[in-house]
């Protein structure tokens, strides 16, 4: 049976309107296949960094070794708790104006809680500060609580006072913010008067009082700061 | 009686120029064609465009009612309307789907063949022009369902799709003024077996088109195995997001790693609940806000005022998904006003306006420590830094398959979470 011209036509369009898209979907689909192949291997995901907790510039290598030896001895990295002073000036290693110097690149993130004297309460500037300081967090992953007492009185009696002190400010943590995790967060440590007494340039340092400070005034305190090394 | 020379192409030439007139249906039948040229040409763009998307990588999207013109990067409404799950069936059994610009690629195509063969003919009939009148109302019909979809569902206009519907809007006025300038035909008998002969035609260029659409898909490598699992699922601190509203009892487990002004993020929720894939995740969302104010991670505010929502989100509890979907709706307004002179406080306070039950929360050392939680619980899964993401189970969705494959990756793990391990 032959075709007229009319179903030759009709065939011819037929097929013309056919291949052409066809074709067109034969090369598109081809590219995404190659396109695919060769893509395969980079992931968005390969190119970004992953969380991590905080690393700063001023974590050196020395810094983090005394760092993590008193974090061992306080108990933050083994279960125990607190460091009396002289259990950090030996772990430490140090002299008391170089522990304080290890500090001074916190300025920015520490805060230091002021006492009354032969106080261990904390007042409300004190709470609000303490609270303050514990939620700017961010990446790090220790904070320190540093308590000290003044020269008055006797050495045994300052010791007990500042350890007092350290645990006061733990208490109010707990109390406030509820977290299971404060506990292996916090690492205290109670200098008393005999190890690293702060000189009177910390009174410039963001304080919870805003009155006159003497030497004896900011060592009547506890020195309260995230580290932001991965120790 | 047919003039000599009437069945071919010199026959048509020789009498063209007697019977181009606007009260015959000859020029009715070729502006049919060139319409539907115009609607197979769009259709082949938006159809080029999601194929091209099928190497699971990011492209340039053509937005334009102008063939070619108007290739847009970032999001758009054709982005939009492209991503969302109206734009291809079978997205849980095919990566991607089947794309509904191929069926009408296919139908144009035919349209166009059929018109033009018409057109040609020495003397159109009736049985021919109502045929075409008869299949011009199908883009027309389905222009108007995706109008609306388009308009109430997903709220996105795609230019290219509007020049789809004046396409089709042409395609079927041109071929009712030609089916009016024609002559009635004799045999309704005789028309009604024709009419099935050519629909048959147009059913295989429907076919074909999706066979080889199908037979030359790219393949998924087991996208159930995912990019990734989280080590530590757990949300010990309850700092994530209810944000399925309704999920079936026994759905899986899900997290969307969020940030409330990240558009991408916006997106994501948006295709997730438009896919009905929420009625079987049971969907939580992890704060993770690109913004340096309180997130280390990153170096400067991806999303500036981004935190300052997630502590209003953490705020509300078991009412943040309020917050989240005001985040999202108010989003663009929001990372203007972060950006200008007031910064994060512009969004504190627009904050404040929307959710006064926040005041006294928002900002506090409570909630700041609570959204420092959830950070944490990035940096205890060392998850990258980005949004958005999806965990799927313990399994996180690659960042590929988050748009066009999402029903048919998440479909899988949902199955693979289902199914009994030995």
């Amino acid at each position: 049976m032959s075709m007229t011209s009319t179903q030759q036509r009709s065939l011819f369009f037929f097929g013309i309107g056919l291949a052409v898209p066809s074709a067109l979907l034969t090369w598109w689909m081809s590219s995404a296949n190659m396109e695919l192949a060769n893509a395969s291997s980079t992931s968005a995901a390969h190119d970004v960094e992953l969380a991590s907790v905080a690393e700063e510039g001023y974590c050196s290598a020395k810094l983090k070794q005394v760092l993590r030896r008193v974090a061992g001895a306080c108990g933050l990295l083994e279960g125990a708790r607190g460091c009396r002073p002289g259990d950090a000036k030996t772990v430490a290693a140090l002299s008391g104006a170089d522990f304080n110097m290890l500090f001074q690149p916190l300025s920015d993130r520490a805060g230091i809680i002021q006492f009354d004297a032969e106080q261990v309460e904390l007042d409300a500037e004190a709470q609000a500060l303490v609270e303050e300081r514990w939620s700017a967090k961010r990446g790090a992953s220790f904070f320190f609580v540093v308590a000290r007492a003044s020269a008055d009185g006797n050495a045994a009696y300052n010791q007990t006072l500042s350890q007092q002190r350290a645990e006061g400010v733990l208490t109010h943590l707990e109390t406030k913010f509820q977290d299971p995790e404060i506990r292996s967060e916090v690492g205290l440590l109670w200098l008393g008067e005999e190890y690293a007494q702060l000189d009177e340039k910390f009174c410039e340092w963001r304080r919870s009082r805003s009155d006159a400070c003497t030497q004896k005034d900011i060592n009547r305190s506890a020195f309260v700061a995230w580290i932001d090394c991965a120790i | 009686m047919d003039e000599p020379n009437t069945d071919t192409f010199s026959g048509f030439h020789a009498r063209r120029s007697s019977s181009f007139q606007l009260d015959t249906p000859r020029p009715w039948l070729f502006a049919a064609a060139a319409a539907s040229l115009l609607g197979t040409i769009l259709a082949g763009i938006s159809t080029h465009d999601f194929v091209r998307h099928l190497d699971r990588q990011t492209h340039t999207i053509h937005c334009s009612v102008i063939p070619g013109a108007g290739a847009q990067f970032g999001e758009s409404g054709c982005r939009t309307v492209m991503m969302s799950p109206y734009s291809a069936l079978f997205r849980e059994s095919l990566w991607g789907g089947l794309p509904i610009g191929l069926l009408a690629l296919a139908v144009f195509a035919y349209l166009t063949y059929r018109a033009v063969d018409f057109a040609v003919k020495d003397a159109p009939r009736r049985v021919e022009t109502t045929f075409l009148l008869a299949g011009a109302s199908l883009p027309v019909l389905m222009s108007l369902i995706y109008g609306y979809i388009a308009a109430s569902e997903i709220g996105a206009i795609c230019n290219t799709c509007v020049g789809i519907y004046v396409a089709s809007a042409g395609v079927f006025g041109c071929a009712l003024v030609a089916h009016t300038r024609t002559p009635p035909s004799p045999s309704l008998a005789a028309s009604t077996r024709t009419h099935l002969q050519w629909f048959a035609e147009g059913v295989v260029y429907v076919l074909v088109l999706v066979v080889m659409y199908m037979a030359l898909a790219p393949k998924s490598p087991l996208p159930e195995k995912g990019c990734g699992v989280l080590v530590k699922h757990d949300d010990a601190a309850g700092v994530m997001v209810p944000l399925a509203s309704a999920s079936a009892p026994g759905a899986t487990r899900a997290i969307a790693v969020l940030d409330p002004l990240c558009p991408s993020c916006r997106a994501l929720e948006a295709r997730l609940e438009a896919s009905g894939l929420t009625k079987r995740l049971s969907l939580k969302g992890a704060l993770f806000p690109l913004d340096s104010q309180c997130n280390w991670m990153v170096k400067d505010a991806l999303h500036p005022g981004a935190c300052a929502v997630s502590e209003a989100i953490l705020c509300e509890g078991d009412r943040g998904q309020n917050v989240l979907a005001w985040a999202f709706q108010e989003q663009t307004r929001l990372l203007e006003a972060a950006r200008g002179g007031d910064g994060d406080r512009a969004v504190r306070d627009a904050i404040l306006s929307a959710f006064p039950s926040v005041k006294g929360c928002l900002g506090s050392p409570k909630v700041r420590a609570r959204l420092n939680k959830s950070l944490r619980w990035a940096v205890a899964n060392a998850i990258p830094v980005l949004t958005p993401q999806l965990f799927v189970g313990d399994t996180r969705v690659c960042d590929e398959d988050t748009d066009l494959g999402l029903e048919y990756t998440v479909g899988a793990m949902i199955e693979r979470a289902a199914r009994p391990r030995e």
